[in-house]
């Protein structure tokens, strides 16, 4: 048990798991070593994915080891998304299969998939929030839905998770009383409700502002390193995937077009990665043909 | 020509929504009725005071005018033929055989429909129900089912309103404006009611809660693209119900007066 008394999520989670904790006491994140577990938790073999004519994924393979953080990056359409719904099993891939914990996710019945699927949780875009209940309702869903905990219990660990994510006092509120951020923080209480060994991201910090963008970033850090939790971050804010990310990966056209350590993904040779790190400003050709801007410029 | 090509390719196309709307309805139904067991009775309740108590004035209002209508419509043609004071008993045998069951189910459409179908839309559309799913929380058991049982439960609460209320309608137009005595017109109105025609009249109101849910929920699960789908889920929800519900009203008409009249 953490010292820390900032710590919340080593002090109050109750898995097993957060015992094996990397180390905590540097709260820098450049001091922290990834994790070298080799318990494989996601994997992908040649996913294909295709919407009527067009391929959105077109052969991925990952390989996501235990507590790690892997960011998913990509321009917008690249299929970043798209990857994200297969993992979570939103979308059934054309070819190739996912395995989720060592299970092929496709091969399950439906209980043994709600099993797999209490493994890992959730953080939405727009948080996801449940508009007809409180925040402290919608984290208390999954604690009731899944596990046989008293009411009492139940309002306790609420209050643990929002307090992990700096909400105890919007308990109450419902989620149109809140603002984006504290909606997208909401929804990762409710996604760590049932302390997960797996956190998917779904571009956690679009939209929101450097501080709480640092915030979020922090709590993403803070879970992985004190709760061993396996985190993949689907992202286009570079600021915030360097910060986090113990390894990326670099999705272009469906396609993985660099794999590395964030140092490695800096100094990548491939155009397009060096472009879409750098994003040098080059508006006008995307927008205007070459030929258009040759005539604007003999006037 | 062209125009009948027209017209006939849309009746078409028309058709086969129909069709592939009950077939979805059908394996919504049948997953719904598989959790049935799982049902929280508080979720249900909340349905009910939702879709159910909130809705008695409108179908009380929506009524009481369908049973003036029907004895003001009537009126003449019964005065022609002599026998004016079976108002009480055409008014009487419409409003519960077929009225008030068809009123009701289409301002629940309406009403109930509408709404379910905009809130699960809005749900989709917002992440909130692919948020259920990935967590191993099924929308079928959490939304479509209390709505279904709450609104069919109310539906046949509502039916029993509607007919009192259709009734009572067309007594206030025969004893004020036709000039029948009470008496007359509440014997005559009692002599028609059939006890028959009221389970009739509530086995049709379930069917046709089931309809309005099921068609909303599908609706809802189906939308996609912001603000308007969540528009369009809701429009289809109410036009593809009531299309359903005249249908099943036929299917009932003719199960009912043909099928199970006998000789």
């Amino acid at each position: 048990m953490s010292d820390d008394p900032h710590n919340v999520a080593g002090f109050f989670s109750s898995r097993s798991g957060a015992q094996a904790l990397p180390p905590q006491a540097d709260p820098a994140h450049t001091a922290y070593l990834p994790p070298t577990s080799t318990q494989v938790v996601v994997q992908t073999e040649n996913l294909i994915k295709r919407f009527g004519d067009k391929t959105v994924l077109n052969g991925i393979n990952l390989t996501i080891r235990r507590g790690e953080t892997v960011v998913i990056m990509g321009a917008s359409g690249c299929g970043k998304s798209t990857l994200l719904r297969c993992l979570l099993g939103a979308h059934r891939p054309d070819e190739g299969n996912i395995r989720l914990f060592g299970q092929d996710i496709w091969a399950l019945n439906q209980p043994e998939m709600d099993s797999v699927r209490k493994r890992f949780g959730t953080l939405f875009q727009s948080g996801a929030l449940f508009s007809s209940m409180t925040v402290g309702e919608n984290v208390a869903l999954p604690l009731k839905e899944h596990t046989d905990l008293s009411q009492d219990m139940i309002d306790l660990m609420v209050k643990v998770k929002l307090e992990l994510v700096g909400l105890r006092e919007a308990e109450d509120l419902l989620p149109s009383q809140i603002s984006g951020g504290m909606a997208k923080r909401a929804g990762l209480a409710r996604a760590i409700a049932l302390d997960p060994e797996l956190l998917f991201y779904d571009e956690p910090t679009s939209g929101l502002d450097p501080i709480m963008t640092g915030i979020i970033d922090g709590l993403i850090m803070d879970l992985a390193r004190t709760m061993n939790v396996t985190s993949i971050v689907v992202t286009h804010d570079l600021k915030s995937a360097f910060r986090v990310a113990d390894r990326m990966v670099v999705l272009n056209e469906g396609r993985v077009v660099a794999e590395g350590m964030p140092h490695e993904i800096k100094g990548h040779p491939d155009p397009f990665v060096r472009r879409f790190i750098q994003g040098p400003i080059e508006a006008k050709t995307a927008i205007y043909p070459k030929s258009a801007l040759d005539k604007g410029s003999g006037h | 020509m062209v125009f009948v090509s027209q017209l006939l390719g849309s009746l078409g196309r028309l058709a086969l929504v129909l069709v592939e709307e009950v077939g979805e309805m059908g394996l919504l139904a049948k997953r719904t009725g598989g959790q049935v067991f799982r049902m929280r009775a508080d979720s249900v309740a909340v349905q009910m005071i939702r879709f159910g108590i909130r809705a008695i004035p409108i179908v009380t209002l929506v009524n009481l005018f369908v049973g003036m209508i029907v004895a003001v419509s009537m009126s003449e043609m019964l005065r022609t033929l002599g026998v004016i004071n079976w108002t009480s008993r055409v008014v009487a045998v419409s409003i519960t055989r077929e009225l008030a069951p068809l009123m009701t189910a289409i301002v629940m459409s309406g009403f109930a429909g509408a709404a379910i179908a905009a809130e699960i839309a809005t749900m989709t559309v917002n992440e909130e129900i692919l948020a259920l799913q990935v967590g191993a929380l099924s929308p079928v058991r959490l939304l479509v089912l209390p709505r279904m049982i709450g609104v069919c439960m109310m539906m046949m609460c509502l039916t029993l309103i509607a007919m009192v209320m259709g009734m009572f309608g067309g007594w206030i137009v025969g004893t004020l404006l036709l000039d029948i005595g009470s008496p007359t017109y509440i014997e005559g109105n009692n002599d028609a009611v059939k006890w028959a025609d009221i389970p009739k009249g509530l086995i049709k109101a379930f069917a046709f809660g089931m309809i309005v849910t099921l068609v909303a929920c599908r609706q809802g699960f189906r939308a996609e693209g912001g603000a308007l789908g969540v528009g369009r889920a809701t429009t289809a929800a109410v036009v593809i119900s009531i299309c359903l519900i005249i249908f099943a009203n036929l299917c009932f008409a003719i199960l009912f007066n043909w099928t199970l009249a006998g000789p």
